[in-house]
């Protein structure tokens, strides 16, 4: 069972760097170029571990982030010694990509109040119907509520992490599962429990192979409106819920 | 007395014409079926309006692009979705929304300008947006290879119950134009050499 999942849900790779940015409350002037370059290349590893194929984008922004800290590395070319505060945005190597970086930020901020609109206006219906009929394959974020892919890629990086350690004790491989398989399992644990912890999904994982699976399978299942993903406090656990559970939730009758 | 029996008979004519046309229909259309003029339909039309939001009434007149039409009222929404028994239509992709952002805040605009600016290939995106009639061609740039160049249409007005360009949510520090910005900062720069 191969399952290819798009790489549209990753909005590319000025999303990521600004998922990044915000992340650290790195100031977006003053970008500290070789922390984010490791960083960035980091998620293009995981993105790799999850086969999923890089889409070329991504890969051109590390090769610029790698020549910006390069340059920056160089010593001044023009040390002729005329001026020491020619420290103006024209020489600074980050500055095209600070410029591009947030003129992103505000085309986010854009999309963010037209989403706001267009959901509002979502539940209106008109005697006209099935204007958008096509919706169903949609990515979606609204089942992301406050969280971007990016948070459920951090979520998934510690589980990979403390799986290191969990790797050396299990001795005996277990059958695989597919992803079919684990999608059904897991949408049956939400639909018992109502609220499952992103960790919790992983909890009987002791395989990269299976690891990678269990992702997918959520990845899968969120993006079939079948769960919900969500985190109640910032920066706190991440939470699998059903559909039918948040709408409870929202509009108490 | 005539007069307001007249009154109260265009008002049913309107209501009526607006439940009934399949499209959006504009005060101007109104105006020539029923042979008054375009300001009285507007008047009527706002009276109409005021009377259901009055009442309270699970239904509503929206005006959005130019037009008018008949519509639920948002609160009914989540018992409207058991009665379709389809999922709630969830929206554009947050990569069709990225796309829409930049056209509806920079048109006309092509293709290239808008890939610089999400710094990833729009391809799928833009082919959504122009299937769902929420972006149309605008001419071709005057430039090397002469692109073409988009713009959003009145339907797109309608998806996001605006009446023009001009009720875009206003984006902070976002003129429209931000090369004029970016220039005005580097014009500083020298200034301060």
């Amino acid at each position: 069972m191969d399952y290819q999942v798009k790489l549209d849900i990753f909005q590319g790779p000025l999303d990521l760097l600004l998922h990044l940015i915000e992340k650290d409350e790195i100031d977006i002037y003053n970008i500290p170029i070789a922390i984010i370059t490791d960083k960035y290349l980091e998620y293009l590893s995981t993105i790799q571990q999850l086969n999923l194929e890089v889409a070329g984008e991504f890969l051109v922004m590390a090769a610029t982030l790698m020549q910006i800290k390069a340059k920056m590395l160089l010593p001044e070319a023009n040390a002729s010694g005329e001026t020491d505060d020619e420290t103006d945005a024209d020489e600074d190597p980050r500055w095209e990509l600070v410029c591009k970086l947030i003129e992103y930020k505000r085309i986010k901020e854009a999309a963010r109040s037209l989403q706001e609109i267009e959901q509002e206006q979502l539940k209106i219906y008109f005697r006209t119907a099935g204007e958008f009929p096509d919706q169903t394959y949609a990515v979606q974020d609204d089942n992301l509520k406050n969280l971007t892919v990016w948070d459920l890629m951090d979520a998934f990086r510690v589980v990979l992490e403390s799986l290191e350690v969990k790797l050396l004790k299990s001795a005996i491989p277990k059958p695989q599962i597919s992803i079919r398989q684990r999608m059904q399992e897991i949408e049956a644990l939400v639909l018992r429990e109502k609220q499952v912890s992103f960790k919790r999904v992983f909890a009987d994982v002791d395989t990269k192979i299976d690891l990678i699976t269990c992702f997918l399978a959520v990845l899968e299942l969120i993006r079939l409106h079948k769960i919900l993903a969500y985190q109640p406090v910032l920066f706190g656990d991440i939470y699998l819920s059903t559909k039918e559970d948040e709408e409870k939730v929202c509009h108490p009758i | 007395m005539s007069s307001d029996l007249n009154l109260i008979l265009a008002k049913a004519t309107i209501e009526a014409l607006i439940f009934a046309s399949s499209e959006p229909i504009t005060s101007k259309t109104v105006a020539e079926i029923i042979g008054i003029d375009e300001h009285t339909v507007k008047q009527i039309i706002s009276d109409l309006i005021e009377d259901y939001r009055r009442s309270k009434r699970g239904i509503q007149i929206i005006e959005a692009g130019n037009g008018y039409q008949f519509a639920t009222h948002p609160e009914c929404a989540v018992y409207i979705e058991k009665l379709q028994k389809i999922p709630r239509n969830v929206g554009l992709s947050q990569a069709a929304v990225e796309t829409l952002a930049i056209i509806a805040y920079k048109q006309p605009i092509t293709k290239a300008e808008i890939e610089s600016l999400r710094g990833v290939s729009v391809e799928s995106p833009l082919g959504t947006l122009l299937e769902k009639n929420l972006i149309e061609e605008a001419g071709r740039k005057d430039a090397p290879g002469r692109p073409i160049l988009y713009r959003t249409t009145t339907k797109f007005l309608r998806y996001f119950g605006l009446n023009s360009l001009e009720d875009l949510p206003r984006i902070p520090e976002w003129t429209g134009n931000d090369e004029i910005v970016l220039e005005s900062q580097e014009m500083e720069a020298e200034a301060n050499d």
